[in-house]
């Protein structure tokens, strides 16, 4: 099931809307799939919990790192561990710029890290580049259930 | 050879001995050689004096008998002369003839018939010449015929002729006996002068080796004691000038041998010692007692004074005459000097040992105390005697005590040590029975076959307690340090998302209701959106400077030249309209964090970028130069530049020298800076001068 959505793993209601407005500026079109929490984001995506048996199958998932109930990096080590999800790509969208959460995010197999910026303005060019990266220039990976 | 234990001297008395024994003995055979000689000359002359005697008076007895035979004939009395001188002549002759012969009685006797018949003969001639007087020729030549004038002629000649022949005889025996004694003589002489020869020859060869031998001996003597070069050994006279000096004097004392030769000894002795008469004093002492030793500070000829060892021998002659002194003095300067180090380091240690805090304690192999320093005093509260002589586990709590005899059991029987040479920490036991935690370091040592041991404890209570609250401090800190980097974590990401959403509405709000917003509306919009991502630039200025405090330096070696370039660069990507000239020095290198230096020259070239922008061209200098014996980097601009009565304010987290409008900026650039220079144990300082730009220096 190949839907071009997009994952968004975002708890902040504000930083939801303002990617949201930012991924509009820019005019990707995809389908904004909302997580609020780490929990969620996985549900989604192995069909587990609430959304058994219909598991997500984004495009790009956007995943900020400080989350409730289970942090981004799990998120991501468990997208990673999981040969369903080994292969999307997951950029990290976040406010730290803490080294260790560079390295750690890299390490587990992040394929970009952005850190959102103050100016929104610098936030628009930055959501700009990574849709046109990651939705239009780069060939994803075959889908496992698309094969 | 000639008694090889006697002496030389008495040696060669005994060869004169024999030598003037030959001599005198070839004298007296010479003499008597001699004697011998002129005796028989003598005895010659004798023998022919006696012969000419004989002959003259025969002859003249002829001459008177052929006188008379004239007389008778002529009657000339002219002829009678030779009669008359005959009959004086004859008898001196006959008498001195008898003075010749007295030694010999035959001949005595043969000289009695001569004159016997001499007298007879002349008194036959008186009668003749009273014949011829008286008778005339006739008469007289009767009375030549009857006188038997022939017959007595004959018998004078043979009792002369015997006589002739008896000397003749005595002579040939007594020349032979004298020949015979000459020849002795002359043999004895001969064999004396060989004798003398050949013992004179062996005593020139025995004296010869014998003062060869001394030669060598004293040539190896004078060598010898000229070569030794530890000990100054020298000769002084009974006045105590010296008369030798070697090779050892001459490197002890530092005179060479023609500046003290003949000089007097006392300059020796330092100044006081003269003073106080020890020069004479000693050579007194030495020629009293025949020698005489002492230690004692001697002057070089430098005036430094050095540790002798002297000794003075007195130098007699067989008869006890005092010839002088020999001296030998040994440099013990080193050993005394060592004696005093030696002395002063057991004084220093004994202090040490006596004020020491610490307990000091030594015991001997089985355990005993053998010393108890007042530290130890004070931290058992037992009195050094009590203790001494008594087990250490007297000092030693109980569960400790088994362990302790058994280790000591080892050590000496093994000499195992698990605890010696350590730093361990024990518990003491006090005299009122309360422990205390102790460090204690224990050395051995051997004493001859002896071991033993020296403790020193120090009571750690304190310094427990101590650590006790330090630990407690730590963790409280690590727990704080904790909490402040959660803290920041929860900055970085919590601070900085509403400041998201005041710059993010504000913006939708002049994206999408542009048109409901007049322009004040519109400013004070843009005035949040501002004070939005300058709080956004503080937050992440905070989060930098609270980060180079953190995690441990990584330490390298760094390029500044390098970075700066870099950083340089950056700076001209970001704003390519700007002429900034920047003038790096090449191969700054360094040992520092290169993340951390990299912060430090993008904060400083940065602010050297910001506080020229008003410049229409501008200079940034990066270099090195000396300050008090450190390298001291610099970044020098000649923008804004700042009053140095403020330049104690340029490092303080969120000072600002200058106004948000004219240069935008957090005020914590420099101070993340001095933080990151005290981290590497530098220093950083700021010139400046108004509008003439700024300077700021680095060590590391």
């Amino acid at each position: 099931m190949h839907d071009r959505s997009i994952l968004l793993v975002e708890d902040n209601p504000d930083d939801e809307a303002l990617t949201r407005r930012a991924l509009a500026k820019n005019n990707i079109q995809n389908e904004i799939v909302l997580a609020r929490d780490g929990a969620e984001a996985l549900d989604l995506l192995f069909g587990t919990g609430p959304h058994a048996g219909q598991p997500a199958a984004p495009e790009l998932v956007l995943l900020d790192l400080k989350l409730p109930k289970v942090d981004g990096l799990e998120v991501l080590r468990r997208i990673r561990a999981n040969p369903g999800t080994r292969l999307l790509p997951v950029v990290i969208l976040t406010s730290s710029r803490e080294e260790r959460d560079v390295v750690s995010g890299y390490g587990l197999g992040a394929n970009s890290y952005i850190r959102k910026p103050v100016d929104f303005g610098q936030f628009v060019e930055a959501v700009r580049q990574l849709g046109l990266y990651w939705l239009v220039l780069n060939e994803p990976p075959p889908r496992p259930d698309a094969a | 050879m000639i008694g090889k234990g006697l002496s030389l001297e008495r040696r060669i008395q005994i060869g004169f001995g024999i030598a003037v024994a030959i001599i005198a003995a070839v004298g007296a055979a010479a003499l008597r050689s001699t004697e011998a000689t002129v005796d028989s000359a003598r005895w010659v002359a004798h023998t022919l004096r006696v012969r000419a005697e004989l002959e003259a008076g025969f002859a003249d007895l002829i001459e008177a008998e052929t006188g008379v035979r004239g007389y008778v004939i002529t009657g000339d009395t002219s002829y009678l002369a030779p009669y008359h001188s005959a009959r004086t002549t004859l008898s001196s002759r006959l008498a001195g003839l008898r003075g010749l012969t007295a030694d010999n009685p035959p001949q005595q006797r043969r000289l009695d018939s001569l004159e016997t018949l001499v007298t007879t003969r002349l008194e036959r001639f008186q009668w003749t010449i009273e014949r011829r007087r008286t008778g005339g020729p006739a008469a007289a030549s009767q009375a030549v015929i009857g006188g038997r004038g022939k017959e007595l002629l004959h018998l004078v000649r043979e009792v002369v002729t015997r006589m002739e022949d008896d000397e003749t005889e005595l002579l040939a025996v007594r020349s032979a006996a004298l020949q015979a004694t000459a020849r002795v003589a002359r043999l004895a002489a001969w064999t004396g002068v060989l004798v003398a020869l050949a013992l004179a020859g062996l005593a020139s060869v025995l004296v010869g080796r014998e003062m060869a031998g001394r030669r060598v001996a004293e040539e190896r003597l004078r060598l010898l004691v000229g070569s030794v070069r530890d000990y100054a050994i020298y000769l002084i006279d009974p006045a105590g000038y010296v008369k030798s000096w070697n090779a050892g004097a001459e490197r002890i004392k530092g005179y060479a041998p023609p500046e003290i030769l003949g000089q007097h000894f006392a300059r020796f002795f330092t100044p006081e010692d003269v003073a106080a008469g020890r020069p004479a004093a000693v050579l007194h002492a030495a020629a009293t007692e025949g020698r005489y030793e002492e230690e004692n500070w001697r002057v070089r000829k430098d005036g430094s004074r050095f540790w002798a060892d002297v000794v003075i021998t007195a130098v007699r002659d067989d008869r006890g005459a005092l010839l002088g002194f020999a001296k030998v003095t040994r440099d013990l300067t080193e050993r005394k000097l060592a004696e005093q180090a030696l002395r002063a380091s057991e004084e220093r240690f004994r202090i040490l040992a006596v004020t020491a805090n610490d307990a000091i304690l030594s015991a001997d192999r089985h355990g005993n105390i053998t010393y108890f320093n007042p530290g130890a005093e004070r931290i058992f509260g037992f009195a050094s005697n009590e203790v001494i002589g008594r087990p250490l586990t007297a000092l030693m709590p109980e569960r400790f005590r088994e362990a302790h005899r058994t280790g000591l059991a080892r050590y000496v029987a093994t000499g195992e040590a698990r605890v010696i040479g350590k730093t361990v920490e024990l518990a003491g036991r006090r005299k009122d029975g309360t422990e205390f935690p102790l460090e204690l370091s224990l050395a051995t040592w051997k004493h001859g076959a002896e071991v033993a041991f020296t403790a020193i404890i120090r009571d750690i209570a304190a310094r427990k307690e101590a650590e006790d609250t330090l630990r407690r401090y730590a963790s409280q800190l690590e727990a704080a340090n904790k909490e402040l980097e959660a803290f920041s974590y929860s900055v970085s990401h919590d601070l900085r998302a509403p400041l998201r959403s005041l710059d993010g509405f504000s913006q939708a709000l002049l994206e999408d209701y542009h048109d409901r917003l007049d322009d004040a509306g519109r400013d004070f919009l843009q005035r949040v959106r501002g004070a939005s991502q300058r709080m956004g630039t503080l937050i992440d200025d905070l989060l930098s400077l609270s980060r180079v405090t953190r995690g441990e330096l990584q330490v390298g070696e760094v390029d500044l030249s390098a970075l700066a370039a870099a950083t340089a660069a950056d700076l001209k990507k970001s704003d390519p309209a700007r002429d900034v000239t920047f003038a790096i020095a090449p191969d700054l290198v360094v040992r520092a964090d290169a993340g951390l230096m990299r912060i430090v020259l993008q904060n400083l070239l940065g602010n050297a970028w910001k506080f020229t922008g008003k410049r229409a061209s501008a200079h940034v200098e990066v270099g090195a130069q000396a300050h008090d014996g450190r390298r001291a980097f610099f970044v020098r601009d000649d923008g804004a530049g700042f009053d140095m009565a403020y330049a104690a304010k340029l490092f303080g987290a969120f000072q600002r020298l200058h106004g948000a409008a004219e240069f935008p900026g957090s005020g914590i650039g420099l101070a993340t800076v001095q933080r990151i220079i005290l981290r590497h144990g530098g220093e950083v300082w700021a010139e400046g001068v108004p509008d003439r730009g700024a300077t700021i220096y680095f060590t590391l």
